[in-house]
């Protein structure tokens, strides 16, 4: 494939984001996701799937004409596909870049996945959750103090 | 800063011997002196679920302390039950008193509480989730019975799985050094994994379904109830719910020192013959309870240092 044809395949954007190393077949869910947050209601976006990627074989990615990302967006990012990196475009160039790591602290954009858990019951109530084993990407509840899975977690998104 | 005591896991190991050296203190202390440590002091005692027994426990160590006591025991009779938020209560409540415990069923109101009061808050239970103060007079118990914590070996016998008491005192335990621990329950109930993993690394733990291994080994022994209602499944409940049975009989190979814990209330798990054993250490846990208590309020509300 020439690298003409490679542009056409992917269109370079000028201005924005570009997430990549999405895992192929994830871009969707990621897609689905920001649809959640208003913030992208009139913002250009673009998903690309399948592409032959040297570290992941196959994977998708999102191009995303936008000035910033909203940081609850990149909370959710981080939590749901840490590996995938996200390049900010200035002037068709690549101005920055950061891989994505599973968060710290997940802090208010989240359900606590036990029902009897006081967050769930208080109105207005948020939650916060700490990382405690990064190698399983077990998280503690603040209140309740269970431990979840990053998985059990991201469960509650519905996504 | 106000201080509260919500969870044993806020708690180093140096602020839990801060808390045994101020019981300690306040034991000794002559009963005219402990009578006024708290005088003119109000603690609010909130209740949304029943529990007599830790309710009574709390209020005695208040009043004995010079202090006194207003709350309620069940939500019935309360805003509560028209709809109001806990966060509301604790505001209103807190504009009348120097103090609050809370019992509640949801895991995580006392951390609620803390975080909107401006006054200490201290846990009384939320839900399955903690009760530091029982955890604290179970170490009391065990320091006063055999004048150290370190290097015990301790039986934790029947539900592991489900008990709040056990994981907070597994958790608490593991702080100090050398703790050997011996957990019998049956096959269903077991310490769960993410309890054995404590900060501090692996227990040092043998699982059992033999209580009598326990009873020839261990210098203390902490039976629990096997609890109905924290059994989702009615038929489960039934098949391991006289799983373990302490009679004096069994006893009989225990160490002469070998005491026997048991936060209350008690079911079938310890036989009546056992109570005029010298091992029998319920009742005195219950007395040391009231003074840990007294330890946890002197300190919150600042009545000792």
């Amino acid at each position: 494939m020439s690298p003409e044809e490679k542009v056409l395949l992917i269109p370079k954007i000028e201005n924005g984001f570009v997430i990549d190393h999405i895992p192929a077949g994830a871009g969707g869910r990621l897609l689905h996701l920001m649809q959640r947050h208003r913030e992208f209601d009139n913002v250009l976006i673009t998903l690309g799937q399948h592409y032959s990627s040297r570290r992941l074989g196959r994977k998708d990615l999102l191009k995303i004409q936008a000035n910033e990302l909203p940081s609850r967006f990149l909370q959710h990012l981080a939590l749901l596909m840490p590996g995938v990196t996200v390049k900010r475009i200035r002037d068709f160039k690549v101005a920055e870049k950061v891989v994505m790591e599973t968060p710290d602290l997940v802090h208010e954009i989240l359900r606590c996945p036990n029902p009897n858990c006081i967050t769930n019951h208080e109105r207005g109530m948020g939650t916060t959750f700490h990382l405690v084993e990064r190698e399983t990407k077990t998280f503690r509840c603040n209140h309740c103090e269970r431990h979840f899975t990053q998985t059990a977690l991201t469960a509650t998104l519905n996504i | 800063m106000k201080r509260d005591l919500i969870s044993i896991e806020d708690l180093s190991l140096r602020k839990i011997l801060e808390f045994l050296d101020l019981a300690r203190r306040i034991e000794g202390m002559p009963l005219a002196e402990r009578a006024h440590l708290l005088d003119g002091r109000l603690l609010g005692v909130l209740f949304f679920e029943p529990s007599t027994r830790t309710r009574l426990s709390f209020e005695a160590a208040m009043l004995r302390l010079g202090g006194r006591t207003i709350g309620f025991s069940e939500v019935a009779s309360t805003s509560v039950a028209k709809g109001e938020s806990l966060s509301d209560t604790i505001r209103t409540v807190e504009q009348y008193c120097d103090a609050i415990v809370i019992r509640h069923p949801r895991e995580g109101a006392a951390r609620l509480a803390a975080e909107v009061s401006r006054l200490p808050v201290i846990n009384a239970g939320d839900g399955a989730n903690q009760h530091p103060t029982q955890t604290l007079l179970d170490l009391y118990t065990l320091q006063h019975l055999f004048g150290r914590i370190d290097g015990l070996r301790i039986a934790l016998v029947g539900d592991l799985k489900y008990s709040r008491t056990v994981h907070s005192l597994v958790h608490a335990l593991a702080k100090f050094s050398g703790i050997e621990f011996v957990l019998v329950s049956p096959e269903s109930l077991r310490l769960p994994e993410y309890v054995k993993a404590v900060p501090e690394g692996r227990l040092q733990a043998r699982e059992t379904t033999d209580l009598n291994e326990a009873i020839a080994t261990c210098d203390a022994i902490y039976m629990t109830r096997i609890q109905r209602e924290r059994f989702p499944d009615p038929l489960e409940y039934e098949k391991v719910k006289d799983s373990y049975l302490l009679d004096r009989a069994a006893l009989r190979r225990a160490k002469p020192h070998l005491k026997v814990l048991h936060p209350l209330p008690r079911v079938n798990e310890i036989a009546p013959d056992v109570d005029a054993t010298p091992h029998a250490a319920y009742f005195p846990q219950v007395g040391y309870g009231l003074i840990m208590r007294q330890a946890i309020l002197a300190s919150l509300l600042g009545g000792m240092s």
